[in-house]
């Protein structure tokens, strides 16, 4: 019995153990319930892809392909956290996929500082400036990204902050800077995700409302709102099973009563747009997310003056918090639209208009995605 | 079609193994040759399907001018035949591969119009083509000097140039290696096994290792200023990488013939521990060099000729060893800097290579190691200005802020591990371990249980880093 056990476990069980493997991965990936979308990617799969002799000649249906057999495959996050442990546990490196996770944060490491970036971001906004708005008074504020909040305490690199302001300071000379910096901490940041709180802004707004002289008309009492389960970009690019954090965001009469329109769905919304919250990106709640153009109407506000944002992810969240004191806002993303089309779409001659140019470092670092 | 791709490991594979199971039941061999033939000409126009001509039309050619070789061995047809066979996979191989470098590097004295240089900079690189031409013609080479008999069967020649798991990153499989397993082999249990574990090894050195280190070459070469602690690490994690590419590559297709019968030529055998270069050639691509040993240095005469003939025989082999390697500057300089060193060692140490002390060992080792990396810099970089730059950041006095001081840290302590085991693993530390280990504990089942455990395992981690990333590029696919 022994015998006949051993010369079955010789060579078999090595031949089991491949074969159960490959061919049941196989017959899975063939037969089994194709998903549309990855949740923890927040992102939609790949369709397989359709067979054409041109696609076949330039290669692109076999890269196609592999992209949907990678997207479907069995146990796809299961295995992608089997790498995360490993890459952490066996290998012993500090990061997945540049994700690392200090103090109960999910950090992503952005590093060193892209000088030429940061002047290229700076031009930009300059050139912004002189083409529609030569005379009149800028304001410009830089949003921390969580790496100065996390990494070098943590031993982790991180890009050089200090000489990332001063390079701006340096160019946007006929633009008053707001330090908003000291009215930021870790904790107004989201664990699993790059953004702040919008909960947590009030001395932020405060800070920029003292400077742009806004602060008298602000209201910050607001009626807090919860979505549950909100797993932010991080959670997805770490692999790791980190824990869900709830989404709340402010309202009062005037957020409720205020309306947004956007360039490209060209239709009027809601500031909070509450189908998001069962979408891929919960933050997609604030201002729709990544739009080109969007003008705000907020008739209920304490004043006539108007304010331009040229802004990035961060100002979904915080524009709604300047609608006391601003009738209209025109809120700019130039990733999604040419600065030279501006000129169709927005009068930026009105009076008691102001400008605000609100950008984060991972955003300045990286300035070849502003138009 | 890569290996480590999931359309080759979970579709492509189980698919031939249930075709070849079947082609099996037949006792006629060449049943179980149409379909590796087939299923090697789909595993070759997946990832070159235009290119797939070529390569049939080398074949079909070769097939042809050796077959009327044969007949006429005697006459001056005969030697056309011959020679043709030879030069026309070569020309093929020049055309597709050098005549861009060329037309640049003799510009200057032949002063191409522009538009013919550009046209030459479109041609690309069949996959393979360096392998499978060195195939073809050591075979028409055997075939005419009577080593290996004529393959009548033009089913057999295709299958053996185009047998997948050997024809786009070797070993370099010569004819009369596989030349009677064309005609009968035997898929046994214990090959079979043998063949899995090998592949699966292969496998995890690739994906496991080799891609996590081009990750860490990849993060280093970002930084403007590396210092010396990291251009070490840097220089020797370049090294490892192409060492764990390439063999895990050579194990991977040395297995995949395994699990059908074949038994392939090994290709590196620790080249890290050899204490001279010559040494660390002889374990390092050995299929490459005993082709340039077989089919260059001997017919130029060896070693038996006056010495400054001799030493002209190396250079030129170690000449075309690095043009074989790349169509560039820096792999001609590469190919020769060892063709020097090899002089050296031949002068200075005659046949006594190995040194008898403990202390002239380590000496060896150290002169390998650091002789090695330098080589793979320069082996590695885009062009020998950047080879140079390599070189020269591992010499102490470039300054560093703190912020690249930090930044440098990090990287190298973020890839510390990989590094570890890799090193290690470069060793025979971990075979020696295992066995000794499994000799102490008496159990072959525990031994078996481990194996089928581990293939399991790497397998799955393999498959988990292939979907977590596209880090995937296989080194040896260019040449």
């Amino acid at each position: 019995m022994v015998i006949s056990m051993k010369k079955f476990i010789k060579h078999n069980l090595i031949i089991l153990g491949f074969f159960c493997c490959i061919a049941g991965f196989m017959l899975i990936l063939i037969f089994g319930e194709k998903e549309t979308n990855s949740i923890s990617e927040r992102r939609k799969l790949k369709e397989f892809p359709k067979f054409r002799v041109k696609t076949l000649q330039d290669h692109s249906y076999m890269e196609d392909l592999e992209a949907y057999l990678l997207d479907h495959f069995p146990f796809r996050d299961n295995l992608r956290s089997m790498k995360a442990y490993f890459a952490y546990d066996v290998l012993g490196q500090l990061e997945n996929n540049d994700i690392y996770i200090a103090n109960g944060y999910a950090g992503k490491l952005e590093y060193p500082l892209k000088e030429n970036s940061v002047i290229k971001a700076a031009e930009k906004m300059q050139a912004i400036k002189a083409q529609y708005f030569p005379k009149a008074e800028a304001y410009y504020a830089i949003v921390p990204d969580k790496n100065y909040f996390l990494a070098d305490k943590n031993g982790y690199p991180s890009m050089d902050y200090n000489r990332l302001k001063s390079l701006m300071q340096e160019r946007l000379t006929d633009m008053t800077y707001i330090d908003i910096w000291d009215t930021l901490s870790i904790e107004d940041y989201y664990a699993t995700d790059t953004h702040w709180r919008q909960e947590c802004l009030g001395e932020t707004v405060q800070q920029i409302g003292d400077v742009m002289g806004f602060s008298e008309y602000l209201f910050l009492d607001y009626e807090q709102k919860e979505i549950e389960e909100f797993y932010g970009v991080y959670y997805g690019q770490s692999a790791l099973p980190l824990s869900s954090e709830p989404l709340y965001y402010l309202t009062n009469e005037t957020i409720q009563m205020a309306t947004q329109w956007s360039l490209e769905k060209n239709k009027i919304q809601p500031i909070y747009m509450s189908e998001e919250e069962t979408g891929f990106d919960k933050y997609n709640i604030f201002l729709a997310g990544a739009q080109a153009l969007q003008r705000i109407e907020s008739p209920l506000a304490k004043t006539e003056n108007r304010l331009i944002v040229f802004r990035d992810s961060f100002g979904s969240s915080i524009v709604p918090l300047f609608l006391e004191a601003y009738k209209e806002i025109i809120v700019i993303d130039t990733r999604y639209i040419s600065p030279s089309l501006l000129g169709e779409y927005v009068d930026f001659e009105t009076e008691n208009t102001q400008i605000l140019f609100l950008y984060n470092t991972l955003l300045l670092n990286n300035s070849s995605m502003l138009k | 079609m890569l290996f480590s791709s999931i359309t080759f490991l979970y579709f492509f594979l189980p698919t031939v193994f249930i075709l070849y199971g079947i082609a099996s039941i037949k006792q006629d061999i060449t049943w179980r040759n149409l379909v590796l033939c087939v299923m090697s000409c789909l595993f070759y126009a997946w990832g070159e399907p235009m290119y797939f001509f070529l390569m049939l039309v080398q074949v079909m050619i070769v097939y042809g001018l050796t077959c009327y070789m044969e007949k006429k061995r005697e006459s001056a047809t005969g030697k056309v035949c011959f020679t043709l066979s030879v030069l026309l996979p070569f020309a093929s191989l020049f055309y597709f591969k050098y005549t861009a470098f060329f037309m640049m590097t003799l510009t200057s004295w032949l002063p191409w119009p522009e538009s013919w240089i550009k046209s030459a900079k479109t041609i690309t690189l069949p996959i393979g083509i360096s392998f499978y031409t060195f195939q073809l013609t050591s075979y028409c080479i055997d075939v005419w000097l009577g080593r290996v008999k004529l393959q009548k069967n033009l089913l057999s020649l295709m299958t053996y140039v185009a047998l997948f798991p050997q024809l786009i990153a070797g070993p370099i499989v010569r004819y009369s290696d596989v030349d009677k397993e064309l005609s009968d082999r035997k898929t046994t249990r214990e090959n079979l096994a043998e063949g899995i574990v090998r592949f699966t090894i292969g496998l995890g050195k690739k994906v496991l290792i080799a891609n996590v280190l081009g990750e860490f070459v990849a993060e280093a070469l970002a930084l403007e200023n590396r210092g010396i602690a990291l251009s070490w690490a840097y220089a020797l994690a370049v090294s490892l990488q192409i060492y764990f590419d390439f063999s895990g590559y050579s194990d991977m297709a040395i297995g995949l013939g395994r699990m059908f019968g074949f038994h392939f030529p090994e290709n590196f055998h620790y080249p890290f521990i050899s204490d001279s270069l010559t040494e660390f050639w002889r374990r390092w691509h050995m299929t490459l060099g005993t082709w340039f040993r077989d089919y260059v240095y001997i017919p130029m005469g060896g070693n038996r000729v006056k010495k400054a003939k001799w030493f002209f025989n190396l250079l030129t082999v170690w000449f075309l060893t690095g043009l074989w390697h790349g169509a560039g500057w820096n792999f001609i300089i590469w190919g020769l800097f060892f063709g020097v060193f090899l002089i050296l060692e031949k002068v200075f140490f005659g046949k006594t290579e190995r040194k008898s002390s403990l202390l002239g060992k380590i000496a060896g080792h150290v002169y390998v190691v650091i002789a090695i990396i330098i080589s793979f810099l320069i082996f590695h970089a885009e062009n020998m200005e950047v080879a140079m730059r390599d070189i020269r950041a591992l010499l102490p006095g470039m300054g560093m802020e703190k912020v690249q001081l930090e930044t440098a840290l990090f990287t190298l302590r973020n890839r510390l591990g990989i590094l570890f085991i890799a090193l290690v693993g470069s060793t025979p530390f971990p075979l020696l371990v295992w066995k000794r280990f499994f000799t102490w504990l008496r159990k072959d089942v525990v031994e078996e249980i481990v194996k089928a455990i581990g293939v399991v395992v790497i397998l799955l981690l393999s498959t988990a880093y292939l979907i977590d990333g596209s880090f995937n590029p296989f080194l040896y696919f260019r040449f």
